[in-house]
């Protein structure tokens, strides 16, 4: 029989706990969240003469964590209405539930006598061939088997989630010697295609992979601050974004992780790592046990690298001065060697820049990777056996963009080998073999990825990913056309992909290019067009620097001609003769949004950000957003409704600039269709499906849509709601006076102007619309000043 | 001629969409205020009311279809007596009460129940569908700002402070909340029995009945300092907050007016004399302070002066509004709202009048006062006033 999983049992409802428990909620499957009763009455409790029995006192602890879990940012739920799919109860009252799970997941506290209570307790109530798993990050799997029965066993390890489990990616798994293969693979499965998570399944050693390099990589960081000196700030700068990690970089990071815990486990690792060759990274500096002497731990205890401080209404942040343990001003770092290293778009290129030289930020870098190298190679066969697993561990645990064996490799292995043992770095020996065979630690063959598998001394393809498609995969081999901006790429079964490539990938000349270039050559020579990328965000939206510079230069007849061609274009993805896929991710905010808006079906990966976001910038969606609002607003009226409140919630959307927090809050917002968009949970599943749903659109028999005529615009009604909807919420100082402007300029087009009565108009006449408020409000100071406070300091301007 | 006021009657007022008055329609509950009077005065032949005048802030839905109409036909049982709806928001049940004694008066009519009705449970406020005028909405938006936001435009015009509001708040609470407790509403309040069918717990469909004889507003946890932590609603710099507003609600009020002659004809003694009314218009941007023009309007109608008057009801549609009208009137708050008022005790927009005015006579008689007023602001910029004589039957 086929495992199901339909409803799951969270035991622990701490801060991983809860959030695990509303990731499952994310996914549609019913939890029951768990965790202690309280004992006795507060004072509220007692206030309302409950006796300490009733089921409000007995789980007020569990619901508490539940409720403060369901507020924290950012959000752990994919929609708010989706709390409701958790049912919270207590360890005591209400542990024979877990008999109706299929799954039960352990997060508690981490002490191995608790949790064998808690086991022994589990396996009186639990169904057999149910699932077992615990999230625990420091006691071996191998311990707490002990004592349990063999079905137990069989179908128990471990699953580690990383905070926070809606968004960070990993999921490590590690099985015991007895876990059921069946139940690994299950897992493997469940985890990738439902929870959307890269599943690396781990052996049972300290830290597993990613804490276990992650932590190496930050102490590693700490040692060698006090070799070159660099300040809280510079760290940050070296160790962000320019080496594909987060703007959290080193110490950002720790703050919000907590000091006390990095200590914790490091120290850990330290004790239970008797012959790591490295371990004395692993020692905590003597600055580090300052900062623990006086609870700077970070966030929790409101200071740590960083402090945050109101002086005047004003919230300023101060950094930590490492020599006199002084809060400090934040200071502007700058560094010679970044302006090379930004001229390099693409991160695979950079690291050569970063660590060629001898320059005190070129050493930093060498020392930093080229221990980071040997580690990591060391750690092999001792944590792994396959090299592949400690980058994806890292990348989607820690968010870095590239694992350490993919720079090395960007940095040649070999020439790097010499490099390192020059400074007094010794790889391991696996490296050598392999170096000595002419291998790399990965090659792309036939558009799949493949890995040196240290054993048989020969490429294999990374396992699970022999029937997706991946961009990045088979864009040196299958790339059909490219500009600048844009490339199509051959998928194969006649389906090809529009992918972009500009800066946070707005839409510019070049991409509209390709787009163009997408439809005809679908229409000539393929069957259908998808349109994704794997950059960080699908689109920021159309290019605000272009529209700045022809405003500024008073080009307005040429503003008209650029905002005509868009929307041209926009009406060719609509009425191509082929059908076209977006498939979005990330933001897919303004022009983004208006493609998707255009395209026949749209496969949202779960974390989309979708809004018509332009108010923001002083304009109006007129890329055939505010059209296609009023055509789907059209649509959604029947007979004798009450049209206007409709009208109203479609204008707020826009008007609002509102922006979904999840793919599942688009389709409440409007910029997704009911029944016709659909969202996936796995990124990298999500292109393989795009195809697929293109090829079951083309073996149904597919017809373009038709132009229409009949777009029912409700006229004066509609605007007048708009003018004095709009004053009300500027005399409230909810919007500023500017914002009412663009409200009645959105709702002049939204609305069809003002017509005497509701009137059927075509799509040309709403994009007419569209274009001349866009082109008018160009010419408008303020509309100038919101733009360019976006172009040079990256803030929308409520002016 | 005179008209007089011989029975006065109201619901318990409920809270809009929380309280149990939800569960009744609004044509059925004035149905069940009008038959309570008619027991009340059993000399009362149905065929001699020459009319049923209800006041309805929102006639549209369930209060549509000129419900005054259907409150005749289900609270009389019979079809001869014809019935009608009217609408100034906030004073219609007190202009409905002004009618009926104008037509009494003029010799067209002998005896009119009436009185409001408003169930803003089941109504959005403004209505369904609201759909300004473009032109208005273009040169003179305020004409259409919600009720919250002319609030805010009076704090600024009249600067009463944040705190003078809760405070205000805090009292209409205090106020109620000791009313309810001496059982000071009993006498003039219509049990209603409603009837609840929901899914229970066993997913069976289940009905209970509930007996609503107690206003559900007063809150007897409300402090100034909790009053204090709430944000302002309708302006995010503002003042006015729900705490410090009129509560929405649910009620329905009637009184049977008659004329000299048909209180002989059915022998009865009345209550009270129908002094006199007034409407004024103000700027609709400044709505709360209507009362401000029409109460020297009614005085001056009715030939008495302000001194003369021992009790007020004054409807507190916002404690910046009451605060306003009453500093610029210098009114007396020792008279004023003696038993709370709408932040306590609710608002049922068209019924507020007609409840209002029962319950100043209910009160007056008990301190055995002469004149007494009924006063509101009323939306889109105007004010409402009307004086009763309370006749010494002794």
């Amino acid at each position: 029989m086929t495992r199901k999983i339909r409803k799951v049992a969270v035991l622990g409802a701490g801060v991983m706990g809860a959030q695990i428990a509303c990731h499952f909620a994310n996914i549609g499957i019913e939890v029951l969240l768990l965790d202690m009763p309280a004992k006795e009455l507060n004072e509220k409790e007692q206030k309302a003469g409950l006796s300490s029995d009733h089921p409000i006192v007995r789980n007020r602890i569990v619901n508490d964590l539940f409720l403060k879990a369901t507020k924290l940012k950012p959000a752990p739920l994919y929609l708010k209405a989706y709390a409701s799919r958790i049912t919270t109860g207590n360890f005591e009252d209400d542990l024979h539930k877990i008999a109706e799970c299929d799954w039960i997941i352990e997060v508690i506290i981490e002490n191995l006598k608790i949790k064998q209570e808690l086991y022994t307790k589990i396996e009186e109530h639990r169904k057999p061939d149910s699932l077992i798993t615990t999230n625990t990050s420091g006691i071996p799997i191998q311990m707490l088997i002990q004592g349990r029965s063999e079905d137990f066993v069989a179908h128990f390890c471990g699953t580690h989630f990383f905070n926070p489990p809606r968004y960070l990616k990993l999921l490590e798994i590690i099985p015991s010697p007895k876990t059921n293969q069946e139940v690994l693979d299950f897992l493997t499965d469940f985890g990738e295609r439902f929870l959307g998570k890269s599943v690396v399944s781990c052996k049972d050693t300290p830290a597993f992979i990613a804490n276990r390099v992650g932590v190496y990589s930050m102490m590693s960081v700490f040692h060698l601050i006090d070799e070159f000196g660099f300040s809280v700030e510079e760290i940050d700068k070296l160790t962000g974004p320019i080496i594909g990690r987060p703007k959290s970089a080193t110490f950002r990071t720790c703050d919000v992780v907590g000091l006390d815990t990095l200590v914790f486990v490091a120290q850990n690792l330290q004790k239970a790592l008797q012959d790591d060759e490295a371990k004395d990274v692993f020692q905590i500096p003597e600055f580090i046990q300052h900062m623990m002497g006086n609870q700077w731990l970070g966030s929790k205890t409101g200071q740590g690298f960083y402090k945050k401080i109101k002086t005047e209404g004003k919230s300023e942040i101060l950094s930590l001065n490492l020599d006199s343990f002084e809060y400090q001003e934040k200071q502007r770092v700058k560094f010679g060697e970044f302006e090379a290293a930004k001229a390099v778009p693409h991160l695979n290129d950079r690291f050569k820049v970063l660590l060629k030289g001898n320059s005190k930020v070129n050493q930093f870098y060498q020392k930093l990777f080229f221990g980071l190298f040997a580690y990591v190679s060391n750690r092999m066969p001792e944590i792994t056996d396959d090299l592949y697993k400690i980058d994806e561990a890292i990348c989607s645990g820690f968010a870095w963009e590239m694992g350490p064996f993919e720079i090395w490799e960007s940095l040649g292995v070999k020439k790097t080998l010499g490099m390192m043992e020059a400074m007094g770095y010794k790889a391991a020996n696996w490296v050598y073999n392999m170096v000595q065979e002419d291998l790399s630690f990965y090659q792309l063959k036939d558009g799949l990825k493949q890995y040196y598998d240290v054993n048989s001394n020969a490429h294999q393809t990374i396992p699970g990913t022999e029937n997706l498609v991946l961009l990045n995969n088979i864009r040196s081999s299958k790339t059909i056309w490219s500009n600048e901006g844009a490339s199509i790429i051959d998928l194969g079964d006649g389906i090809i992909n529009l992918e972009f490539h500009t800066k946070m990938n707005t839409i510019g000349s070049e991409i509209i290019q390709g787009i163009n270039k997408a439809i005809e050559l679908a229409e000539s020579d393929y069957q259908a067009l998808v349109i994704s990328n794997e950059g960080e965000n699908f689109s920021a939206g159309a290019n605000i620097g272009l529209v700045f510079m022809l405003a500024i230069e008073q080009e307005f007849e040429e503003l008209d001609m650029v905002v005509r061609t868009f929307q041209n274009t926009m009406l060719k993805l609509k009425y191509a003769s082929v059908p076209v896929i977006a498939a979005p991710h990330g933001m897919t905010l303004g022009g983004g949004c208006e493609l998707c808006m255009h395209t026949d079906k749209v496969i949202a990966h779960a974390e989309t950000y979708m809004g018509l976001v332009e108010l923001g910038v002083g304009v109006i969606p007129a890329g055939g957003g505010t059209k296609e609002f009023a055509y789907r607003l059209s649509k959604e009226i029947a007979q004798d409704d009450i049209r206007t409140n409709r009208f109203r919630d479609k204008f707020l959307s826009i008007g609002q600039a509102k922006v979904s927090m999840s793919a599942y809050e688009a389709f409440d917002l409007g910029y997704l269709r009911k029944d016709v968009d659909e969202v996936i949970i796995s990124k990298k599943h999500q292109l393989s499906y795009a195809k697929k749903a293109a090829l079951l659109m083309l073996e149904k028999g597919y017809t373009p849509p038709l132009p229409t005529k009949d777009i029912t615009v409700l006229g004066s009604e509609g605007l007048a709601l708009v003018y004095s909807g709009a004053d009300g919420m500027e005399v409230g100082n909810f919007i500023s006076e500017y914002d009412k402007h663009l409200s009645v300029e959105l709702g002049k087009v939204l609305s069809g102007g003002e017509l005497s009565e509701p009137a059927q108009v075509s799509e040309k006449y709403l994009l007419d619309l569209e274009r001349i408020a866009f082109v008018r409000l160009c010419q408008q100071k303020k509309t100038m000043e919101r733009m360019q406070s976006l172009l040079q300091k990256g803030k929308i301007l409520r002016n | 001629m005179n008209a007089y006021i011989v029975a006065a009657y109201r619901t318990a007022i409920g809270k809009a969409k929380k309280g149990k008055l939800r569960l009744i329609r609004p044509d059925d509950m004035a149905a069940r205020v009008v038959k309570h009077i008619m027991e009340k005065t059993p000399s009362l032949d149905p065929l001699l009311v020459d009319d049923v005048i209800v006041g309805n802030a929102t006639p549209e839905a369930e209060q549509g279809l000129n419900i005054g109409r259907m409150i005749s036909l289900m609270g009389l049982d019979n079809i001869q007596v014809p019935g009608m709806t009217v609408n100034r928001y906030c004073s219609s049940g007190l202009e409905t009460i002004a009618i009926a004694a104008s037509k009494i008066e003029a010799g067209l009519a002998d005896c009119i129940l009436a009185g409001g009705v408003e169930m803003m449970s089941l109504m959005p406020m403004g209505g369904w569908r609201l759909v300004p005028n473009l032109g208005i909405a273009k040169s003179n938006p305020d004409y259409y700002w919600n009720m919250g936001i002319t609030a805010e435009a009076l704090q600024k015009k009249y600067k009463i402070s944040r705190e003078d509001q809760d405070e205000f708040a805090f009292h209409s609470h205090r106020k109620a909340l000791e009313a309810l407790a001496a059982n000071r509403f009993v006498d003039e309040i219509v049990p209603i029995t409603v009837s609840e069918t929901f899914v229970n717990s066993q997913e069976k469909a289940e009905t209970k009945e509930h007996i609503v004889a107690t206003d559900e507003g007063p809150r007897a946890d409300t402090s100034i300092e909790g009053l204090s932590k709430l944000r302002p609603v309708f302006d995010q710099r503002g003042t006015v907050t729900a705490g410090n507003s009129s509560q929405t609600s649910d009620g329905a009020a009637f009184v049977l007016v008659v004329s000299e002659k048909m209180l002989k004809q059915l022998n009865v003694q009345p209550i009270a004399r129908f002094v006199s009314y007034a409407v004024a218009g103000v700027e609709p941007k400044h709505m709360g302070i209507g009362p401000v023009e029409a109460i020297p309007k009614v005085l001056k109608r009715s030939g008495i002066n302000m001194n003369q008057i021992e009790q007020i009801e004054l409807n507190e549609a916002f404690a910046v509004q009451a605060l306003s009208v009453m500093r610029e009137l210098d009114m007396n708050p020792d008279i004023t709202n003696v038993n709370g008022g709408a932040i306590a005790l609710g608002h049922p927009l068209g019924c507020t009048g007609t409840k209002l005015s029962v319950q100043l006579l209910h009160e007056m008689k008990k301190r055995n006062q002469k004149y007494g007023m009924v006063t509101m602001c009323v939306g889109s910029g105007q004010g409402a006033a009307g004086i009763f004589e309370l006749m010494n039957n002794g």
